[in-house]
């Protein structure tokens, strides 16, 4: 019975996702308002169930016979799921207004959503590289189509092809890496591999070796670092916004749920390997990144870029890891800062976004703050969080991150962080410049829309929940319920219940 | 009451701030709420200005956990040094409100209770990151004054100041997260206050060094000293009156302040071993900015040089390694927040009324406003540095401080004095005596808010130059623990 409660959520997803397919075929019976009702009501169901173990140390693997071992549920798996239910919902919410505004979100949609989310849980709690395998692509695949989903767009062809192909092809380089790993070990069990380590010299392994770092090459790419980010722009562009808020945040904590497993719980050892390709990959991810995004018109494509800058900041963190395990609840800090800040921004254009189609260049944004304070304000609290400015969540993040990286050892990588958080000061304060400090252009002016949306309260929430991050309910004292240690408290559990032998 | 009296008066603006923001929408209504604040702040320091112990160290302490996982606290305090600062905070804001009175938005009121906020947080944190928290909070509201209130290519002045001012602060940042990473590994637990920072010794000479530039770019950089001042020509001249008062009178004053704070207690030998360096730079920037704001035209840049040479004289003040200087940069500090402080907010009635910003378009304002005038000469008189004046005071003890660093330097700083003397002195008789016809003929003189705004600090000017020891005996003793405990050089009296 008790095995049951934390396969409940994961399956209570799948099931979901299947019921809104069969929903989905009478689209003319519902409205999309109705599928949102219902997928925003079902999310929260589960999002309750992952809640009721929550804070407990745990690690399961349930029903051996049925399963084999090739999942595993603990404590780390349930804190992924939070996250990735929540973020689900939150982008469903803050999407309400963009998905009833578009005709061409019909039904399935968001049965492949759900599909997506039930994709990324079961990344969360794969304990075996080919299930893996097969929950990314799940995950993938529903992303594939939501990026190709604007059926009216001339991008999205470009998008979801270029996603499609280069995702299938990094895939092959995973399945290379399984065959490898499994040549090597005899196994693709991540336990057993980790015992196969732990019990051979290194000299033994360079096949091991091989094979997971092809396997690296697919995470990479997946969180979209140098020299695997060529298709972020694009795709990010071609995609629907609110699923590029959704790929942006959600869809990178996934994939970062199954690699912080393996690394840290079975192939520890890999870390030392990897660090010098590792060292250079981020310090290519942090330049590039920021070049990208310095050049950009197009805001959207500007905070694409912005996320393969979050992308190095992440890795650098991960490369700490290592050195400490401290780094590992810096890396989830960060995933979770990014979340709340990613799905904030993106979102917050989306809404804007869905009733006006003019706000594309930095120049559209021009005097929002005099038309839409609030929204303007928001935005500005998204933007200060990216950059890491203080008082916000982004700022405790990257604090976590740098003092990590230093505390690693690899000061000169926090340094070159540091300038390029420096850089992204310039181009997220030029956006807030042009909220603020300029006229409304012209065609801008006249049009008017409706601020009483769930939209507007889900961004609401998420900028409410990034000052009060960053700020802490120690000066907040009125706040007791988010606390930033509590957050903490809550990632250190996650964390350690990976080292329970079970 | 009396222990959680500094956190009110942080929070009190930023609180009071938030609460406007979101009910009304009356400009009148926004001012008179945050002048009231203002004046409770003030008096809430009073208070503490009164209960104060000179002798006793940091007082009023509050100290509990933030984020205790990295050991980071809430811990913020009060000694000889901050009270000070904070009393002329707490008496230049309402009295700057009282002359920026007309013709604002709400914003701007706004915008003005977060920099208080922010200011006093910085000023009175022991923790470094609560210190860093404050120091980066409280440039955002002024960005967002020069860009919406300014002149001129404001988008261009804003992005200037603020990407200089964050190069600084990053580079302070990862300074600090090395430090509490070096704490951690010698004692085993975090911590960012400054007082355990103070007990780290694992780090090598180089390391203290490149950290020791580290922070000290960011407090340069705010206050400014040569090189890096070129942020401060645009930032003066475009920004709207209420920015360049707090950029110059207060937030530049924290950047001195902040080298006291920290950077004399964490790296006491290499503060020691550099101040050489320092009084030099100082003094040099001193007669550079000087020279410069002899051949300045426009009367708001004229002012940010002579604002920048008076920040580089305290500058030497401080690292000139004795009581004299360092009480005197600490008087200066004051006196010159005071001066420039008038003279900018005056020198932005002149702007507001004629429009003019040119010395050379002004004149003959004299006969048109002789409470104006004299208040005006007062202020100019008391930035020289006429005896009587607290410009005296300060100045004298710090060219004191510096002929017994070093008599040859003494004997330059005593000179160069005269510089400041002659760029003022010429622009005032340019500006303000010298007749003249035309637009400037119908300038008003001050209200009577005006004046009552303006008369503490004509008071403070002459209290301050004749009987400096009220003041001084506040914050000698915590003067003479810096040079005792912590420098191990002697408090020379």
């Amino acid at each position: 019975m008790n095995e049951l409660i934390h396969i409940l959520p994961v399956s209570l997803i799948l099931v979901s996702a299947v019921g809104l397919m069969f929903m989905s075929m009478y689209e003319n019976k519902f409205s999309t308002k109705q599928y949102i009702t219902v997928s925003s009501v079902l999310l929260i169901l589960a999002l309750i169930l992952t809640l009721i173990p929550l804070g407990e140390s745990y690690a399961l693997r349930p029903y051996n016979n049925i399963f084999n071992d090739v999942l595993i549920f603990d404590s780390f798996s349930n804190f992924f799921n939070i996250l990735l239910i929540l973020g689900t919902l939150l982008t469903l919410l803050i999407g309400e207004n963009y998905f009833r505004s578009r005709e061409y979100f019909k039904g399935e949609f968001f049965s492949i959503l759900l599909f997506a989310l039930f994709g990324m849980m079961l990344l969360a709690n794969a304990n075996e590289l080919v299930t893996a395998f097969i929950a990314l692509e799940i995950a993938s695949f529903a992303v594939y189509v939501m990026v190709g989903y604007h059926s009216e767009d001339s991008k999205r062809v470009e998008a979801i092809f270029k996603y499609l192909v280069l995702g299938s092809f990094i895939g092959a380089f995973y399945l290379l890496g399984v065959v490898l790993v499994y040549g090597a070990t005899a196994t693709t069990n991540l336990s057993e591999i980790a015992a196969y380590i732990a019990s051979n010299s290194s000299e033994d392994m360079s096949l091991l070796y091989i094979g997971l770092t092809l396997i690296l090459f697919t995470f990479l790419f997946k969180i979209a670092a140098f020299p695997f980010q060529s298709w972020v722009l694009d795709v990010y562009r071609g995609a629907p916004m609110i699923i590029t808020a959704y790929m942006a945040s959600t869809f990178k904590i996934a994939i970062f749920s199954f690699f912080l497993r393996a690394v840290l719980q079975d192939i520890a050892p890999m870390i030392d390997f990897w660090d010098s390709i590792m060292y250079v990959i981020i310090i290519f991810t942090l330049v590039f990144g920021t070049w990208l995004a310095i050049t950009q018109k197009i805001v959207k494509r500007m905070l694409a870029a912005s996320s393969i800058v979050h992308t190095g900041y992440l890795l650098l963190a991960f490369i700490a890891l290592g050195q400490n395990i401290h780094a590992a609840y810096a890396t989830v800090f960060y995933l979770i800062a990014y979340l709340l800040s990613a799905l904030g921004s993106f979102g917050i254009i989306s809404h804007i976004i869905s009733e006006t189609k003019v706000r594309v260049t930095y120049d559209d944004f021009k005097g929002l703050a005099k038309e839409r304070p609030y929204l303007a304000a928001m935005m500005t609290i998204f933007l200060f969080s990216l950059a890491g400015i203080p008082s916000t969540i982004g700022f405790i993040g990257k604090f976590y991150v740098f003092t990590e990286a230093i505390n690693a050892g690899f000061i000169l990588l926090a340094v070159l962080a540091i300038i390029a958080t420096f850089v992204s000061v310039y181009y997220y304060f030029k956006l807030i410049a042009m909220m603020y400090f300029y006229p409304t252009k012209e065609e801008c002016l006249e049009n008017d829309f409706n601020d009483k949306r769930v939209s507007t309260y889900a961004i609401a929430f998420l900028a409410i929940i990034t000052i009060v991050g960053g700020i802490g309910s120690a000066i907040v004292f009125f706040i007791p319920a988010l606390n930033i240690d509590t957050l903490i408290n809550m990632t250190q559990i996650a964390i350690q219940s990976l080292f329970i032998k079970s | 009451m009396s222990a959680d009296i500094l956190s009110f008066i942080i929070f009190l603006p930023a609180v009071v701030a938030f609460g406007l923001m979101i009910t009304t929408k009356h400009v009148e209504t926004v001012r008179n709420i945050a002048f009231l604040t203002t004046t409770v702040i003030l008096a809430l320091v009073l208070k503490l200005y009164i209960e104060f112990e000179p002798s006793a160290g940091m007082q009023f302490v509050t100290n509990v956990p933030w984020i205790a996982s990295y050991g980071i606290n809430y811990y913020i305090g009060v000694d000889g040094f901050s009270l000070t600062i904070l009393m002329m905070i707490a008496i230049l804001i309402p009295t700057a409100y009282l002359l920026l009175w007309e013709g604002r938005t709400k914003g701007y009121w706004i915008n003005m209770l977060l920099v208080q906020a922010g200011v006093t947080g910085s000023l009175l944190a022991l923790d470094v990151i609560l210190f860093y928290f404050f120091w980066e909070v409280m440039l955002l509201p002024v960005f967002l004054m020069i860009g919406i209130y300014g002149f001129g290519d404001k988008v261009f002045t804003t992005i200037k100041v603020t990407v200089y001012t964050m190069l600084g602060s990053l580079l302070m940042f990862v300074a600090m997260l090395y430090l509490g990473v070096a704490y951690h590994a010698e004692f085993g637990s975090w911590s960012f206050q400054y007082d355990n920072l103070t007990q780290i010794t694992s780090l090598s000479y180089n390391e203290r060094i490149w950290l020791f530039l580290a922070f000290l770019s960011a407090f340069a950089i705010k206050i400014p000293i040569f090189p890096l001042h070129t942020w401060i020509m645009e930032t003066y001249k475009n920004a709207p009156t209420g920015a360049v008062f707090l950029l110059s009178s207060i937030m530049a004053k924290l950047g001195v302040y902040a080298i006291v704070r920290f950077l004399i207690p964490i790296f006491p030998e290499i503060y020691v071993e550099f101040s050489a360096w320092f009084v030099f730079i100082g003094l040099f920037g001193l007669v550079y900015f000087g020279v410069a704001a002899l051949m300045q035209d426009d009367i708001k840049r004229m002012f940010a040089y002579s604002s920048a040479s008076h920040l580089s004289f305290i500058a030497a003040g401080i690292f000139s390694l004795n009581a004299f200087g360092i009480n005197g940069a600490l008087y200066l500090i004051i006196a010159h927040a005071i001066a420039t402080g008038a003279l900018f907010l005056l020198v932005g009635i002149i702007h507001d009324e004629t429009g003019y910003k040119t010395i050379k378009d002004l004149g003959g304002l004299a006969k048109q406003s002789p409470i104006f005038t004299t208040i005006f000469a007062i202020m100019l008189f008391a930035n020289v540095g006429l005896p009587g004046t607290n410009g005296f005071v300060s100045e004298l003890l710090i060219i004191f401080g510096i002929y017994e660093f070093n008599h040859t330097l003494g004997y330059i700083s005593a000179l160069t004095v005269i510089i400041g003397a002659s760029y003022m002195l010429w622009m005032f008789q340019r500006a303000i005596l010298q007749d003249r016809e035309g637009e400037t003929l119908k300038f008003r003189d001050l209200k009577i808010k005006e004046i009552v705004g303006l008369a503490p600090w004509v008071v403070l000017v002459f209290l301050m130059g004749i009987y400096p020891d009220i003041f001084i005996d506040k914050f000698e003793p915590t003067v003479t623990h810096y040079l005792n405990d912590i420098l191990h050089i002697g408090a020379a009296k």
